[in-house]
């Protein structure tokens, strides 16, 4: 009656098009990671060289840095999202006048295409071009040229991510809130609990299967990076916001070192599965206290 | 007591809205000045109503063809894409299959890889496998790749709270199994069916790069179009702007459509009812 | 009096019935020789510049109505299109049946044989070969786009000089002439050598200070984050101080001194000091600036002297919706190091970057006929006079000549004059085929020497070391 068969066929669209747009793909470049193929080299063809690729790419300063740089960016980025959200979600279990409104306001930077956020930053932060040099300098003193200051060329990636990607969370969270069963909460109220304890020992725990996954998700697409902060600073000061995603595209299409660049890419890809297992690892393996 | 606590969440709110809307004023702001008011001490203030960059834009029937296309693709997408992850969830929440979980993470990692990786051998594949370079199919079967696992995570939690027991009692009526997914599951996972069709769509209509690489004259979309003010002769920020503000646009409209539905939608059925 | 002016009506019914008996008879070349391919869609991939956009918009409309033949233009953004056309090469996929070969890229697709030779299959094809399409009237641009054999690869579509633009305004302004006499003791005129043009940066950002003026003293294309910097130094800035060809030694590509290169010399390292020591001079948005962001920076009127392509002096001198300087640019040659002048005019080096692209066709074509009915189009002489005016490009020796060129050139202040007389002494890039893959290796320590995290000295050093590295995994530099 419950075939598997009636499941499989169910499956099968899905994974059609995963495996010949998604696996295919996948093997190629896995193949090539074993050659070392430059089509504007001496000798254009591919050229067997083993895992000599990977072997380079553990001493290659300016992978490692963009990895580095990817990992802080993420770090920061998902942190603050995860914060700012959660109270910005708490905020909106409450009641206020406009409360629908600001939702939607709030949710308006996820529609906006990475590329033009990308461009609205780069304008706001140009100078001579938008305004934010022009008052920090004037209000604060501040120098801000972001392409001669490599600090604050980050800064202004990871804030720009916050910018465009904590209404994900917000949303999120506010979702695992509302579900949330109220009693356990009032129980605790009544037993004089203050509020750090209530967050610690009954919210907390309630929401990490949905804290878990914006994790996850917003983890995934840090990594990734790519349109936004190369529209922004193009990878600059220097290489100080290169990160993984335009490092390879840089490698891969300018350079068009594609042995090289898909050795990176699978290297890269392994890191970030490693990453996201450990991640999942430590925060699922201990068990959820109290009730 | 009740007066007091929201005042607070107004204040802030209201202080967040104006670091939302900020960017999004500016970019309004650069799209209504000509190209010779835009260096200078800038002034966050409309210093006139200057059209002409919406103008061009609209006008040129090029950028009209491609956020037609952007919207066929993006459209397009969203459909086989909820309705394939609609399928694949109920398979994998009603039917006991093979190595589900491993098929699952597998699924998953999909969305992991960077970009660039795919570049270069889709390109290949789509020139020289099959013939869907600069193709609109080729668009919207490309996104599937991305947005497949996201909507199969989103649905899975949606399908797995929908009580098994309501399915066998529609069969013992004697429904088909298409009924039951009609009948009975469609409707209960509505939440569900509209956050994924509006993340889909989003991710769809804002997708750059591989649009960029896989398309030319025939399927090119609008983030596309928004790369080709960028040249040597001088960025035309006020036609970009415009452009983004009209990219903004249908998306607010489909928001619109589906805002009730997010927020109970997004749960990644980590919450159960 | 009633005489002479039937002759003259005389004279004028003729010329324009042997004009219109030309241009029907241009037009029925096309006709036919296209009759074979109507109907058939070329594709073609180029940047979207403003030569680019005329060829689409006009052009290639022109064409398709003379011929039949469709043609499906895509313009994009600069990464993109080499990208795109690169790969589409590689591997052969027939996408695109034209593609823009900009100056610096034609001696890698050379030497992967990627373009059809066009002498050649114009020789071989006699039907499409155009009476109206003849090579000599190019000008020596042309010659970057021909092979070893002397046969042309390439219809130069466009071309321009890398030049220094200074405030004609500002310079001849009687008040700053004397406070700029008072102080550096020489007449305020534009700059011979690197020292003046500093003493006339400095000066210029105090008078900017001093009158609470948005107004700085020098251009600096300086972004630290893509590689028009590092353009801008090698192709413009270290020419002038006798430093060629990035430095390399074109006999055995090496870079550092110690192997015979000149990339980390004291020249070079001369150089490099004197352009980041520029960026005091500059207004702040430098160190973003690209080649789109110079041209904006200086049209807003924000420095009194830069190094801008070619393609942007004349919307920047004449079009006053997108220019504040309209009437006030001068055009000059760019200040040399003493000696350097004397090593060009013996054809040792060269002044400064001569800019520009052709549109040739990959041997992955499908429709190389119609793609080559297409170019040759374009080559005419007909049509270089109009596409001219429209983006300030000039490939052709006759196009200097047009009256409306020429008007031009007067409101640029002599810009194609300058081209026309002064071009010999500038020079594309040099023939390297693994001009993008070297750049991306050695750029970083270009951009690092912007930030300061590196001096320029030790920038050039570690840059030298890092291209022979290079070199040698690409298989082009055997060792000493």
């Amino acid at each position: 009656m419950r075939s598997p068969v009636t499941g499989w066929l169910f499956l099968a669209p899905t994974i059609t098009v995963l495996a010949i747009f998604g696996f295919l793909p996948f093997l190629y470049v896995a193949f090539v990671g074993f050659f070392d193929w430059n089509p504007f080299a001496a000798n254009p063809g591919l050229v067997f060289a083993g895992v000599n690729n990977y072997r380079r790419l553990v001493f290659d300063d300016l992978f490692l840095r963009s990895i580095g740089l990817t990992l802080q960016f993420t770090f920061w980025v998902v942190l603050s999202e995860l914060v700012i959200g959660y109270l910005l979600a708490q905020l909106f279990m409450r009641d206020f006048p406009l409360k629908g409104l600001f939702r939607t306001i709030h949710t308006l930077p996820l529609l906006v295409a990475p590329i033009a956020v990308g461009a609205s930053w780069k304008l706001l932060t140009t100078p001579g071009l938008g305004p934010i040099p022009y008052y920090l300098e004037r209000w604060f003193g501040i120098d801000y040229r972001m392409g001669a200051f490599e600090n604050q060329a980050f800064i202004t990636t990871v804030v720009m991510d916050i910018w465009h990607w904590t209404p994900l969370v917000t949303l999120t969270l506010l979702a695992g809130l509302s579900a949330m069963p109220k009693e356990p909460i009032e129980s605790a109220q009544v037993d004089g609990a203050n509020r750090w304890q209530i967050f610690w020992h009954i919210t907390l725990p309630m929401l990490k299967p949905v804290l878990l996954t914006t994790i996850f998700i917003r983890l995934m697409d840090a990594l990734r990076t790519v349109d936004e902060v190369w529209m922004l600073t193009g990878g600059g000061p220097g290489t100080a916001t290169r990160y993984i995603g335009l490092h390879i595209w840089r490698v891969v299409f300018p350079q068009t070192d594609y042995g090289y660049g898909a050795a990176m890419s699978l290297l890269t890809l392994y890191l970030t599965i490693m990453l996201c297992w450990f991640l999942y690892v430590a925060l699922v393996a201990r068990k959820p206290r109290g009730s | 007591m009740k007066k007091k606590s929201s005042l607070l969440p107004l204040l802030i709110w209201c202080g967040m809205t104006i670091i939302t809307l900020l960017p999004i004023w500016w970019l309004f702001v650069v799209s209504m000045r000509t190209r010779v008011q835009l260096f200078g001490r800038p002034s966050m203030l409309l210093n006139g109503f200057y059209w002409g960059n919406y103008i061009e834009v609209l006008e040129n029937e090029e950028f009209r063809f491609y956020m037609w296309n952007s919207i066929i693709v993006a459209t397009s997408n969203c459909l086989l894409v909820t309705i394939l992850a609609l399928l694949a969830t109920f398979a994998l929440s009603r039917y006991k299959l093979a190595a589900e979980d491993s098929l699952f993470f597998w699924l998953i990692t999909n969305r992991m890889a960077p970009a660039a990786v795919f570049l270069l051998p889709l390109f290949l594949i789509y020139t020289q496998w099959f013939n869907l370079f600069d193709t609109r199919i080729g668009l919207i079967l490309l996104y599937g790749v991305f947005n497949l696992p996201f909507a199969i995570w989103l649905m899975k939690g949606i399908m797995d709270g929908i009580p098994k027991e309501l399915d066998e009692a529609a069969m013992i009526d004697g429904a088909s199994t298409f009924q039951v997914l009609t009948k009975v599951i469609i409707p209960l996972a509505k939440p569900g069916l509209a956050v994924t069709a509006i993340l889909t769509w989003m991710f769809a209509w804002n997708e750059y790069l591989f649009a960029a690489t896989l398309t030319s004259v025939e399927a090119r979309t609008i983030t596309t179009g928004l790369a080709e003010f960028v040249s040597v002769t001088g960025t035309n920020w006020g036609e970009l702007a415009a452009l983004s503000m009209l990219t903004l646009a249908p998306a607010l409209v489909f928001l619109g459509f589906v805002q009730r539905h997010i927020v109970a939608g997004l749960t990644f059925g980590a919450v159960k009812e | 009096m009633n005489r002479r002016g039937l002759l003259s009506a005389a004279a004028l019914a003729v010329l324009m019935s042997t004009t219109s008996f030309n241009a029907f008879a241009d037009d029925a070349f096309w006709a036919k020789a296209a009759e074979p391919y109507k109907g058939v869609t070329i594709r073609g991939v180029s940047e979207s510049t403003s030569s680019s956009n005329y060829a689409k918009d006009v052009l290639a409309k022109e064409f398709s109505e003379k011929t039949g033949i469709k043609i499906q233009f895509e313009t994009t953004s600069w990464d993109q299109m080499y990208d795109k056309a690169i790969k589409d090469m590689e591997a052969g996929s027939g996408i695109y049946d034209f593609v823009y070969i900009e100056q610096d890229i034609i001696y890698s697709y050379l030497s992967r044989d990627f373009l059809v030779d066009i002498t050649q299959s114009l020789k071989d094809n006699p039907s499409i070969a155009s009476p109206t399409f003849k090579p000599e009237q190019f000008t020596t641009f042309a010659d970057y786009f021909k092979g070893p054999n002397g046969d042309l690869y390439g219809v130069p579509m466009e071309a321009f000089l890398k030049t220094y633009l200074y405030r004609t305004d500002l310079f001849e302004d009687a008040a700053i002439k004397e406070q700029f006499k008072a102080k550096y003791g020489w007449d305020l005129a534009p700059a011979k050598d690197h020292k003046q043009y500093r003493e006339i940066a400095e000066f210029f950002t105090q008078y900017g200070k001093d009158n609470d003026l948005e107004l700085w003293g020098t251009t600096v294309q300086a972004s630290s984050g893509h590689p028009a910097s590092f353009y801008e130094f090698v192709e413009t800035i270290a020419p002038t101080f006798g430093v060629y060809n990035w430095g390399l030694n074109t006999d055995t590509w090496a870079a550092t001194v110690e192997n015979g290169g000149t990339m980390n010399s004291d020249k070079a390292k001369a150089a490099l000091n004197w352009w980041v020591g520029n960026l005091q001079y500059a207004p702040p948005e430098s160190t973003s600036s690209t080649w789109d962001e110079v041209s904006a920076t200086f049209s807003a009127g924000r420095a009194a002297q830069a190094f801008v392509y070619g393609e942007n002096t004349a919307w920047i001198a004449t079009d006053d919706t997108r220019s504040t300087v309209v009437g006030k640019v001068g055009v000059a040659l760019p200040p040399v190091e003493p000696g350097v002048m004397e090593e060009i005019e013996a054809g040792k080096g060269y002044i400064g970057y001569y800019d520009g692209g052709a549109f040739g066709v990959p041997h992955s074509s499908k429709n190389k006929e119609a793609a080559l009915l297409f170019l040759q189009y374009i080559g005419q002489d007909s049509v270089q006079a109009d596409w001219a005016v429209n983006a300030a490009r000039v490939t052709h020796q006759a196009t200097y000549d047009d009256p409306r060129v020429q008007e031009q050139d007067q409101k640029t202040s002599g810009y194609y004059t300058l081209m026309r007389d002064q071009g010999k002494l500038f020079a594309g890039a040099p023939a390297f085929p693994f001009h993008g893959q070297l750049r991306e290796a050695i750029a970083p320590y270009f951009y690092d020497a912007i930030t300061g995290k590196l001096t320029p000295d030790q920038a050039l050093d570690q840059a030298a070391v890092r291209a022979e590295e290079e070199l040698t995994r690409l298989g082009y530099r055997k060792q000493n």
